[in-house]
């Protein structure tokens, strides 16, 4: 029973697992472009996640259809949300890149380490 | 007047919206229009916020649905007495910093990053006033990215390598923040359908103990994400190098006013959408509470070792939010009261102390705290207004930040937490440690044996000077230190606007 349940809620620990890892990685790693890469792969774990938040099973699209008086629809706004959460990823990930090409001008490397060296 | 006063905070945001994006256009055309645009705007907003703050204060409350929807469905702006303070002390000190920078931008920045730096200023102010005034989480936060990047923009714009590395330091640990943040509305929105927060506090209130776990992960997941933005203790990593490498007008801006802005949002999401109930059940109390003490000790035992001044101030500033994040937790009338006002009073304190670093910068270059001596009386203006604010962190009656540290001892007595009066104390005593030397270096110190008379068997008397620095620099220091000497004498009026709030919080 708990494995079934397990399986209905499948894309949630997808979810919470790539999150992790995203933090993890933007954490852990020495390389700016990857702590970046991490950074992106959290915000998609969120994504992820607020997507499923709006799916109702067997839902269909959210668009009203006058011949299905009692169809399911799926919550629409949770998605709607993600565009605005969509670009505010990319312009992070783009304003982090301008930041990490002016440090390679100073540094000569993109591994934050090596900038203890260098001070 | 009233239908147009409801709309004031929502067209407030956008018009500092729209001139912030003109501003680049027109540091194109002309780069010298920029900083007396920006001053302007924020001095109309500042002008608005007295219209809001009178209405406000004739027990009227803002409820204004953009664009003509009504609050489940459209977003709702909410001005309750402590947000129309929020935008009074936001607009004032963005207005007041902004003539501070016209010289000190000139002096510290590129010439041509000046209309992006302006433009960067004037999101960051609107980021932090839709904020305060929003009543729906997404929309808090779409805010919280607004204000977070520009501040970050803030950073940036000196171009040198410390403030480049600061800049992307704070960048990733602002978005890790922001990922906590909004996973956490993904939580709220999951177990009530809703984004108002109005409309979460009734949804939660039935329900609340069906979903106990749920609701300690989405408070956990919320704790962490503000807590990173508003450098609560062990998370406040990135604010040292971050405001100490800015230049010294975004440092004013980034320490007094945009970590303020999150606890805003937190006091208003853990207050009103969670409710008293869920507060005092869960641990949440007491953890803000052990949190908000270390803080206060270890912030101070940090800016006690740093010598450089801006690092000081920045690891001051560390502390001082466990001060704020203190009033919080303790949740009685008075702790909260007295957390609301030391945001006002320490966003007074650290501006003006910032101000000061970066007056003495520009007139003498000197940033660490070693080379202080005899600068009372090269720059007595600057020393004394660096004086009364250094006076006011340590405590000391007649001075704003007696007046909450004193709200902060009622508090804990009245949540029956005596011993934390002693921590506010040793706090105090440790601010004392740090700031005293460089006041009296600044007086007292005698002369090097080359600048005095040889043989004459005593010194010659030191003289004073007139500050060597525009009034432009000089009037809003002088500003800062004598609002907070008001707010030390006279703290009823704000007071009573606080005490508005809190009573409805509470």
């Amino acid at each position: 029973m708990n494995l079934q349940i397990m399986l209905l809620n499948f894309p949630y620990l997808v979810s919470i697992f790539s999150f992790c890892m995203g933090t993890l990685i933007v954490l852990t790693q020495p390389n700016l472009i990857k702590k970046v890469i991490g950074v992106n792969i959290m915000q998609s774990a969120i994504f992820l996640f607020y997507i499923i938040v709006g799916d109702v099973q067997e839902g269909i699209p959210p668009i009203y259809d006058p011949t299905l008086p009692d169809a399911i629809y799926v919550n629409p706004l949770p998605s709607c949300l993600m565009l605005t959460g969509i670009v505010v990823g990319f312009s992070i990930t783009a304003f982090a890149l301008a930041l990490i090409v002016k440090l390679y001008l100073y540094y000569g490397t993109i591994s934050s380490p090596n900038f203890m060296k260098m001070k | 007047m009233d239908e147009f006063v409801q709309r004031l905070p929502f067209l407030c945001v956008i018009s500092i919206l729209t001139a912030s994006f003109c501003l680049p256009v027109l540091a194109r055309w002309k780069k010298e229009f920029c900083a007396p645009l920006t001053a302007l705007v924020s001095g109309l907003v500042f002008v608005a916020s007295f219209f809001i703050a009178h209405y406000v204060m004739r027990g009227n409350i803002i409820r204004y649905g953009v664009s003509g929807w009504a609050p489940p469905w459209g977003i709702e702006i909410v001005v309750d007495p402590v947000t129309s303070l929020m935008i009074m002390l936001l607009s004032g000190s963005c207005f007041i910093i902004c003539i501070y920078s016209f010289a000190s931008v000139k002096h510290e920045l590129e010439r041509i990053v000046t209309g992006w730096y302006y433009a960067a200023y004037l999101l960051c102010l609107a980021g932090m006033i839709g904020l305060v005034i929003s009543n729906d989480i997404f929309n808090m936060y779409v805010f919280i990215e607004v204000t977070g990047i520009s501040a970050v923009a803030l950073v940036a714009s000196k171009g040198t390598r410390q403030a480049t590395e600061a800049a992307l330091k704070y960048l990733l640990l602002a978005t890790i923040g922001s990922g906590f943040i909004l996973f956490g509305i993904g939580f709220i929105y999951m177990i009530t359908g809703n984004l108002n927060i109005t409309f979460i506090a009734m949804e939660l209130d039935p329900v609340k103990d069906n979903y106990p776990i749920a609701i300690w992960t989405t408070i956990s997941f919320l704790i962490v994400g503000l807590g990173v933005k508003s450098a609560f203790f062990p998370l406040h990593l990135w604010l040292p190098d971050a405001h100490s490498s800015a230049p010294s007008s975004s440092s004013a801006i980034l320490s007094a006013l945009v970590v303020k802005v999150y606890i805003i949002a937190f006091i208003k999401i853990l207050f009103i959408a969670f409710g008293l109930e869920i507060f005092h059940e869960t641990f949440i109390r007491q953890l803000i509470i052990l949190l908000a003490v270390m803080a206060m000790l270890v912030g101070s035992m940090f800016a006690f070792v740093q010598i450089e001044l801006k690092r000081r101030l920045a690891y001051s500033t560390v502390a001082q939010i466990g001060y704020i994040y203190l009033g919080i937790g303790l949740g009685t009338p008075w702790g909260l009261a007295a957390g609301l006002l030391h945001i006002l009073v320490h966003a007074l304190m650290k501006a003006c102390l910032f101000l000061c670093a970066g007056a003495i910068y520009y007139q003498t270059g000197r940033k660490m705290v070693n080379e202080f001596s005899g600068m009372g009386y090269k720059m007595p203006i600057t020393m004394g207004a660096f004086t009364v604010a250094a006076f006011s962190m340590v405590g000391i009656p007649l001075f704003g930040g007696f007046i909450s540290k004193y709200g902060l001892a009622l508090g804990s007595l009245e949540a029956n937490l005596s011993t934390l009066i002693l921590v506010i104390i040793l706090s105090g005593l440790l601010n004392a440690t740090y700031y005293f030397p460089i006041i009296g270096q600044a007086y007292f110190a005698l002369d090097n044996p080359s600048e005095t008379h040889a043989g004459s068997g005593h010194h010659a008397p030191k003289k004073f000077q007139r500050d060597q620095i525009p009034l432009s620099m000089l009037a809003p220091i002088i500003i800062f230190a004598l609002g907070i000497i008001y707010l030390g004498i006279f703290p009823g009026t704000v007071l009573n606007f606080i005490n508005q709030t809190v009573a409805v919080l509470l």
